[in-house]
């Protein structure tokens, strides 16, 4: 039989102070671990969905993994088109983006300068790049750019530095920003377009980084890889885009290792905020715990009651934190060096977090439980 | 057999270097509705013995009988459930859990019982009833006075209808009026309840109220008669006693 319910929720009350301070020391734990899990989890999601099984990208064998590195010829997409078969094609327009991209500086009206990731490209890209959807403003004309959602935070400036109308500088040119796009949290939102033309203009480059290629049902990776291994005069390589980004998410393998280490040692520093809160709180109660034992209660049941104050607590501090992660860090923008993803505070986060929290309270409240149960009965209903 | 028999109990101590041995091969036979007080020098294990009883401490050897259960033998889950079913223990300092009423308290017990709980709430009205606090079942510890926490003590320890209930000097920290209160509640638990009472003291006073007054010397029980306060204008000596 176990004690009643009022007896654990009562007992918190018992040190209001020390509740109140291990309380706020196991939010913050939680917190901590939100954000690290909001951390990993949006990094996941944003490399994850940034690739489209039905495209294959081409460019440069020289680049490695780093496109941004990569400078193929001008007229790779036309050899392309020719050559292979099985690219999608609609109302005479054939989806092969050509894209010249690249990070540069890029000044605000403010003279904010921050490094951006600029993206030449042509009104084939959208159709290639399904996910992305203008949500404000119209496609760049001229001497303009349209902007991700998060290349605020790549940018490292306010929202209002790039906003409809406002100019921005790179490449020794003037761009006016005619709009704002979205893409489902993918790598693009980083991002700033503007028309391919323009881009090569500035940057002086007759080249391209790559080549975007939407390829239909009939269509082959294998056969533009072919291609390409083929033509090695070309000195290009294709793979699958979902491939590219299963490759940049191995390569923050160690990142996510470490966020995780974090989160294991953050964890581990809440189990002695709680361990610490559960030896004070049992310490004081030793002959009331054998009173208990001398009534007639079993061991179990008390260690339960016990467990039970540590995970209410704790619960208290997950269900504080999870609230403050849902409404302050859900989509907050992170910089990092490939671009800016927003921090995800998913279903796996809050049930990682959540987790996490009750766990801290279970493991703090258990060694004093038993610690206190290990004192004869006789000897501690006497203890003062 | 008697209520509670012991048969041959010796109970040791290691203090530092050196073995106490405050029970040695004792026997001990109570009677089902008896009241027995049992007094000694301190360190003569009154407590100990209490304890054993009990069942929160274990003999080194001998037997212990409580109703025709060998609670010597029982392992320490079936003690605790043993201790629910069968005993109720008065605690000196009372020993109330501070974040429960009253009411609460003297439930305590009865959570370990199958009952309804129609008959869990007449049961511990009665049991506060009985120890004159239906008024204050609301009340927290902190809010009570030394006699009325030990009132709500000893209807936590008859709540469960216990086969025996034993009182470590349940008097002990309370001012002489309070006491003396405290000493007729037990009695007339006692009386009419017929509740059988253990009960360890120092006060020769609360000794009194017992039906048997026993004396453990040297690690055996003596047995004490009764002694009764001689008017003073019978005796030449004021305040004298005599032996019944």
């Amino acid at each position: 039989m176990l004690l009643p319910w009022e007896y654990g929720v009562r007992n918190l009350a018992r040190r209001p102070l020390r509740t109140l301070l291990t309380l706020i020391a196991l939010a913050t734990v939680v917190m901590l671990v939100f954000v690290v899990v909001g951390f990993i989890r949006g990094l996941e999601r944003s490399l994850s969905t940034s690739g489209d099984d039905d495209v294959v990208l081409v460019y440069s064998v020289n680049s490695e993994e780093n496109i941004e590195n990569s400078a193929i010829a001008a007229q790779i997409p036309a050899l392309l088109t020719a050559s292979v078969g099985g690219t999608v094609s609609r109302f005479g327009m054939t989806h092969v983006s050509p894209e010249l991209y690249m990070g540069t500086r890029v000044k605000n009206e403010l003279d904010e300068a921050g490094l951006g990731l600029v993206r030449g490209v042509t009104l084939a890209t959208p159709l290639v790049r399904r996910s992305v959807r203008l949500v404000e403003g119209s496609w760049p004309r001229a001497g303009e750019v349209i902007v991700g959602r998060l290349a605020a935070a790549k940018l490292g400036s306010s929202e209002d530095a790039i906003a409809l109308g406002k100019t921005l500088e790179f490449e020794g040119k003037q761009w006016t920003v005619s709009g704002r796009f979205a893409s489902g949290g993918s790598a693009y939102e980083s991002e700033i377009w503007c028309r391919l033309e323009d881009f090569q203009a500035a940057t002086k480059r007759q080249d391209l980084s790559l080549v975007a290629m939407l390829l239909s049902p009939e269509g082959s990776a294998g056969e533009v890889s072919l291609f390409c291994k083929e033509r090695t005069d070309l000195e290009i390589r294709a793979i699958r885009e979902t491939d590219y980004y299963a490759s940049l998410q191995q390569h923050y393998r160690p990142v996510r290792l470490l966020a995780w280490s974090v989160v294991v040692m953050v964890s581990a520093a809440g189990i002695f905020a709680g361990l610490n809160m559960m030896y004070g709180a049992v310490a004081g109660r030793v002959r009331e715990i054998a009173t208990l034992q001398a009534v007639g209660f079993r061991r179990r049941a008390i260690v339960l009651s016990l467990v039970q104050e540590g995970v209410l607590l704790a619960a208290s501090g997950s269900l504080l934190s999870g609230v403050l992660a849902l409404t302050a860090l859900n989509g907050m923008a992170v910089r990092f060096t490939m671009g800016a993803f927003a921090l995800r505070i998913d279903s796996v986060a809050i049930l990682i977090g959540c987790g996490v929290g009750v766990l801290l309270g279970v493991v703090g409240a258990l060694p004093p439980a038993l610690k206190a149960l290990r004192s004869e009965v006789a000897t501690s209903l006497k203890s003062v | 057999m008697a209520l509670v028999e012991l048969r041959g109990v010796s109970k040791s101590f290691q203090k530092g270097d050196e073995t106490i041995t405050p029970l040695d091969d004792v026997d001990l036979s109570i009677e089902q509705g008896e009241f027995v007080s049992l007094m000694g020098p301190s360190g003569t294990g009154k407590s100990t013995l209490l304890n054993l009883v009990s069942g929160i401490d274990r003999v080194d050897s001998g037997t212990i009988f409580v109703d025709g259960t060998e609670i010597t033998e029982l392992s320490r889950s079936k003690l605790a459930d043993w201790r629910a079913a069968n005993l109720g223990y008065i605690f000196q300092t009372h020993n109330l859990i501070p974040v429960l009423t009253a009411y609460e308290n003297v439930e305590l017990p009865t959570l370990l019982l199958k009952l309804s709980s129609t008959e869990r709430r007449q049961r511990v009205e009665l049991a506060l009833e009985a120890v004159g606090l239906s008024d204050r079942a609301e009340h927290y510890p902190r809010q009570l006075s030394g006699g009325q926490e030990q009132r709500v003590g000893i209807a936590r320890a008859i709540v469960s209808h216990p086969k025996v209930v034993v009182a470590d000097e349940p008097t002990g920290s309370l001012d002489t009026e309070t006491s003396e209160q405290i000493q007729v509640l037990l009695q007339r638990l006692n009386k009419e309840l017929n509740i059988t009472m253990l009960m360890v003291t120092h006060d020769a006073e609360a000794a009194e109220i017992a039906s048997r007054r026993l004396l453990l010397q040297n690690g055996k029980f003596v047995e004490r008669e009764k002694t009764v306060l001689v008017p003073e204008d019978q005796t030449p000596a004021s305040g004298s006693v005599a032996t019944q």
